[in-house]
């Protein structure tokens, strides 16, 4: 049997960090991911932050990668941060950059699969040094110990042996599940995320968002958008695309279910972000079913290819770096001349093939996801002999108002895991004892455990502060006498005090409600709000066409069985499935595997793996 | 230190088939300057099959093909998929109108033109583009190795110097029969269009992954790897090149009259649940009807 100082479970960027530290450290370890390519399962809003604590130390990103601040492929730098209430058409808008500031050495707008990719180069190149490395397409089936070895079992591979084990394999941890280092987390530790990527050019973001190239805008939404449920919509801008999505908490979903596909629509049919996403998009025309079939294929053909040359055109032209690339391969000589060449293709479209340019927005991908609640589900004792968690796996996702943060969190983890085992491999100390109180030590002195601990009331005056202009007599009674108490520094202080003697398990309820995340934004909107309107009708694609769109390799054995087919739980899947993979029959309900997206949304009742190594979906953005 | 193994793949250039890509004559002869190039399916798993030995014993590849110069692209494909180390383009107007047997001559003369001696040659099962499958076994016959047809799966002993390999037979009648033989190297061995290469250790799969890393870098900058002969370089006889060496007239192609379609289409609409039940009913029956022997 092969054996190896570290086996990691799962390549995401918690993961990926861990293994990367681990060759900082220059110790040996090996990654094993079940998706084909490294990182193409894993979904984000997002926004990757790097913070500096005034009390706690955290590990940032650009510690574990010495180049990422040159180099990585990141999007934008957020340097706007903006809260919107919404109540049908109007809008009530806040400023929080400064919340978005604090503590915060940056914030950059991220696609996981595209910077995921950049990881896993940079943490293999380094582990590859001592003998380790990344091995796509595996699916970590089950690990024993047989006295002191530890062997891990694969779909695809022998067994392998380790000396310590990292588990970074998501929120729907089956390597927690089969060891029984944890339950599996209730609805009320999770939140669905969904979102959908929209492509718009580079220089229309800049020119909407009000932002330059390098920086970027983040837009947060609650109130009616969330269709009644606690939770909140976003829309940040990435180099040419915006990412479109919300996070609502799965108890509230539950017990008022709608489809996550409506989900994400009524956020897009929301006035303010509709104008954010439309562009013109070029429609073709009917072809005429009496010309030869050869005539019309060719007319077909000859269409789309004309299309695609004015929408690669197009881009170019509307992006800086297109712009010089295509000078510079010496296509064009000038902008003036793309430009000439793209109101000639636009031309060519409209009076040869009859394509009109309407106004329209472009979806390239939908996804989903659940993330963890680390306010009420982080696992306290993070490890089973000698396995660490990290990351979503230990639930360890921070959910403060508009606050999502996971990716920073899992790699500071991973960091931790990573250093744990490599101080005890130096110390030729292996215990499991060791190894979990060691890393159990080190997490707790994590600012993010912190965070998912207690009120940080320096956070709290920010909102406080912005919130302050606005007339107490219009927000509910409750709250506005809330506000006013608050905005007092003594008394807040005073205050927060006594809430986190509270905790955060008497106090989550009365935060987090309809009344906090509908109610009051809609209230606010409704009576200080601006109207918006909408410019266009957009045409929502199918679900059919979202599904469509998205890159599967099937497997012809089911990764998950439903083990309660009446239960409500599972009727409630019904609806709850992204994709649609369950329908009812008989009183029972049934899976259809093969549009799965392993959201994880079905996990609490039902025997739920990963897919084997390379199957299942392979997301272009995440 | 063992002898590293020496492999030489030899691969195609063929037309896509992929709908859109494909055009033919009026004469229904292929018209191969409007239909796109690939390299063959079976000739890229004939490159897979020699990443194998990449990837379990280190072996040195070298690709050769026969093509028009801008043949050198297939040549990039098959060095993407086989990290190959050299490749070999031969290239010349006369080697035109080759049938199988002019062809073997030339790649008999163009494996021995490669760096060191071959202990393997892959190739594919055949050419999808009118080739029949004698190219691999005639090639075989002029360079004198074993050939060993439809290997499914192989290994080598490289100390032994042996190889052992699974050969999926199939004759009519009969479920497929896989055959285990074993041959001393010099072997050339046509690869089955079922081969796929397994590893099932991690230390085999951080061997794949880095030479894949390899292959892509080499890929990228595949002319530096490239070398291109023609036939006086090659060294073959006129006599048995090109359409001097060719017996096989080809007399007339005739395009595959088209059948009357039997079955029937009919359009289902997927979304509603009606036309779906029914579509269900039908297969039932259909199945229902079915005589399993
Ligand atoms: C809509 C949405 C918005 C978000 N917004 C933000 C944001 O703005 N900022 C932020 O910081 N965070 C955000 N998050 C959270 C953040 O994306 C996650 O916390 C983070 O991606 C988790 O990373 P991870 O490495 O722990 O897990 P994952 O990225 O889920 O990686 C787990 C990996 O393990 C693999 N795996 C699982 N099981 C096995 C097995 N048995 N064998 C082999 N491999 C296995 C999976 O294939 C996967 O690749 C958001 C999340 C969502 C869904
Ligand atoms: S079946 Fe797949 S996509 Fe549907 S809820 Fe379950 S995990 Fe998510």
């Amino acid at each position: 049997m092969e054996k190896y100082d570290v086996v990691i479970v799962g390549g995401g960027s918690s993961g990926l960090a861990a293994l990367k530290q681990l060759s900082n450290r220059g110790k040996q370890a090996i990654l094993l991911e079940s998706g084909g390519k490294v990182g193409s399962k894993s979904v984000s809003g997002g926004i990757l932050y790097s913070k500096k604590p005034k009390k706690a130390n955290v590990h940032n990103v650009e510690d574990v990668y010495e180049n990422f601040l040159t180099d990585a492929p990141v999007e934008r730098k957020i340097t706007k941060y903006i809260l919107h209430s919404t109540s049908k058409d109007k809008v009530f808008s806040m400023d929080l950059t400064s919340a978005h500031e604090y503590e915060a050495n940056f914030g950059y707008s991220v696609l996981m699969n595209k910077l995921n990719k950049w990881f896993a180069d940079q943490a293999n190149e380094s582990a590859q040094k001592y003998g380790g490395g990344i091995i796509p397409g595996v699916h970590v089936r089950d690990i024993k110990w047989d006295g002191d070895k530890t062997i891990i079992y694969t779909d695809e591979l022998e067994e392998i042996q380790a000396s310590a084990v990292i588990a970074s394999d998501g929120v729907n941890s089956e390597i927690a599940n089969i060891t029984g280092a944890r339950k599996k987390f209730s609805p009320s530790e999770l939140y669905q995320g969904v979102k959908v990527v929209v492509k718009l050019p580079e220089d229309i973001i800049n020119e909407r968002f009000g932002v330059s190239s390098q920086d970027g805008a983040a837009h947060l939404f609650a109130g009616d958008v969330t269709l009644n449920h606690i939770g909140g919509g976003f829309v940040y801008t990435n180099k040419n695309t915006l990412s479109v999505g919300g996070v609502y908490h799965l108890d509230s979903l539950l017990e008022n279910p709608v489809e996550p596909y409506e989900m994400i629509n009524a956020l897009l049919k929301n006035p303010m972000i509709s104008e954010f996403v439309k562009d013109q998009v070029p429609v073709k025309k009917e072809i005429d079913k009496n010309l030869s079939k050869e005539e019309q294929i060719r007319i077909r053909f000859a269409t789309t290819k004309l299309i695609k040359s004015w929408q690669e055109t197009r881009d170019a032209v509307l992006s800086s770096s297109g712009r010089d690339r295509l000078i510079k391969s010496g296509k064009y000589a000038s902008e003036d001349e793309i430009r000439t060449q793209l109101s000639s293709l636009q031309t060519q479209m409209a009076d040869k093939y009859g394509v009109t340019l309407e106004t329209d927005y472009v979806e390239v991908e939908y996804s989903a996801k659940l993330i963890p609640d680390g306010k009420r589900g982080r696992m306290k004792n993070p490890f089973i002999k000698n396995v660490l968690f990290t990351g979503d796996a230990a639930g360890r996702g921070i959910f403060i108002g508009p606050k999502i943060e996971g990716l920073n969190v899992g790699i500071d983890d991973a960091v931790r895991a990573a250093n744990t085992i490599a101080d005890a491999l130096e110390k030729n100390n292996l215990s499991h004892d060791n190894l979990g109180k060691s890393y159990s030590n080190s997490l707790e002195e994590s600012h993010y455990t912190k965070d998912m601990k207690e009120i940080d009331k320096d956070y709290l005056k920010i909102f406080l502060d912005t919130a302050k202009d606005i007339p107490r007599d219009i927000l509910s009674s409750k709250y506005g006498m809330v506000i006013k108490l608050m905005s007092n520094d003594t008394l807040r202080n005073f205050s927060v005090g006594f809430a986190n003697i509270l905790g955060y398990e008497k106090l989550l309820p009365l935060v987090e409600s309809e009344e906090t995340y509908v109610k009051v934004p809609m209230e606010l909107a409704d009576r200080l709000g601006e109207k918006i309107t909408s410019s266009y009708t957009m045409s929502i694609p199918s679900i059919a066409t979202r599904i469509g769109k998205l890159n599967f390799s099937d497997d012809e054995m089911s990764h998950i069985k439903v083990i309660k087919p009446a239960s409500d739980f599972m009727k409630k899947m019904v609806t709850l499935c992204p994709t649609r993979c369950y329908s009812i029959e008989n009183d029972k309900v049934m899976i259809q595997h093969e549009g799965c997206i392993e959201c994880g949304t079905c996990y609490e009742e039902t025997d739920w793996k990963h897919t084997r190594g390379e199957k299942g979906i392979t997301y272009q953005y995440g | 230190m063992l002898t590293p193994l020496n492999i030489a793949v030899i691969v195609k250039l063929e037309p896509d088939f992929s709908e859109g890509n494909v055009s033919y004559n009026p004469d229904g002869t292929l018209n191969r300057a409007e239909t796109k190039n690939i390299l063959g399916p079976h000739s890229a798993l004939a490159a897979s099959a020699a990443f194998y030995s990449k990837v379990r014993y280190g072996a040195h590849v070298s690709i050769g093909t026969m093509g028009p110069p801008n043949a050198d692209l297939i040549l990039q494909s098959a060095q993407q998929i086989s990290d190959a180390d050299e490749t070999y383009l031969f290239s010349d107007r006369i080697f035109a109108g080759a049938d199988t047997l002019g062809t073997a001559e030339l790649l008999k003369a163009g494996i021995q033109k490669m760096q060191g001696k071959m202990d393997l040659v892959f190739s594919g099962h055949r050419a999808s583009d009118g080739e029949t499958g004698q190219v691999g076994p005639q090639t075989a016959w002029k360079l004198g190795f074993t050939f060993l047809g439809n290997v499914i799966d192989y290994e080598v002993d490289v100390e032994k110097r042996t190889v052992r390999a699974k050969r999926s037979i199939r004759l009519q009648g009969f479920h497929d029969i896989i055959e285990e033989v074993e041959a001393p190297l010099p072997v050339f061995i046509a690869i089955d269009p079922s081969y796929k290469s397994v590893f099932n250790t991690a230390s085999q799969r951080l061997a794949c992954e880095k030479y894949k890393k390899e292959a892509n870098d080499r890929a990228q900058n595949f002319k530096q790897y490239l070398k291109v002969l023609n036939a006086e370089q090659l060294g073959a006889d006129p006599k048995l090149i090109g359409l001097a060496g060719s017996p096989t007239i080809v007399f007339k192609v005739e395009k595959i009259p088209k059948g009357k379609a039997g079955r029937q289409a009919e359009v289902v609409d997927g979304s509603s649940k009606e036309e779906m039940g029914r579509v269900v009913a039908r297969l039932r029956q259909a199945l229902s009807t079915m005589v399993i022997k």
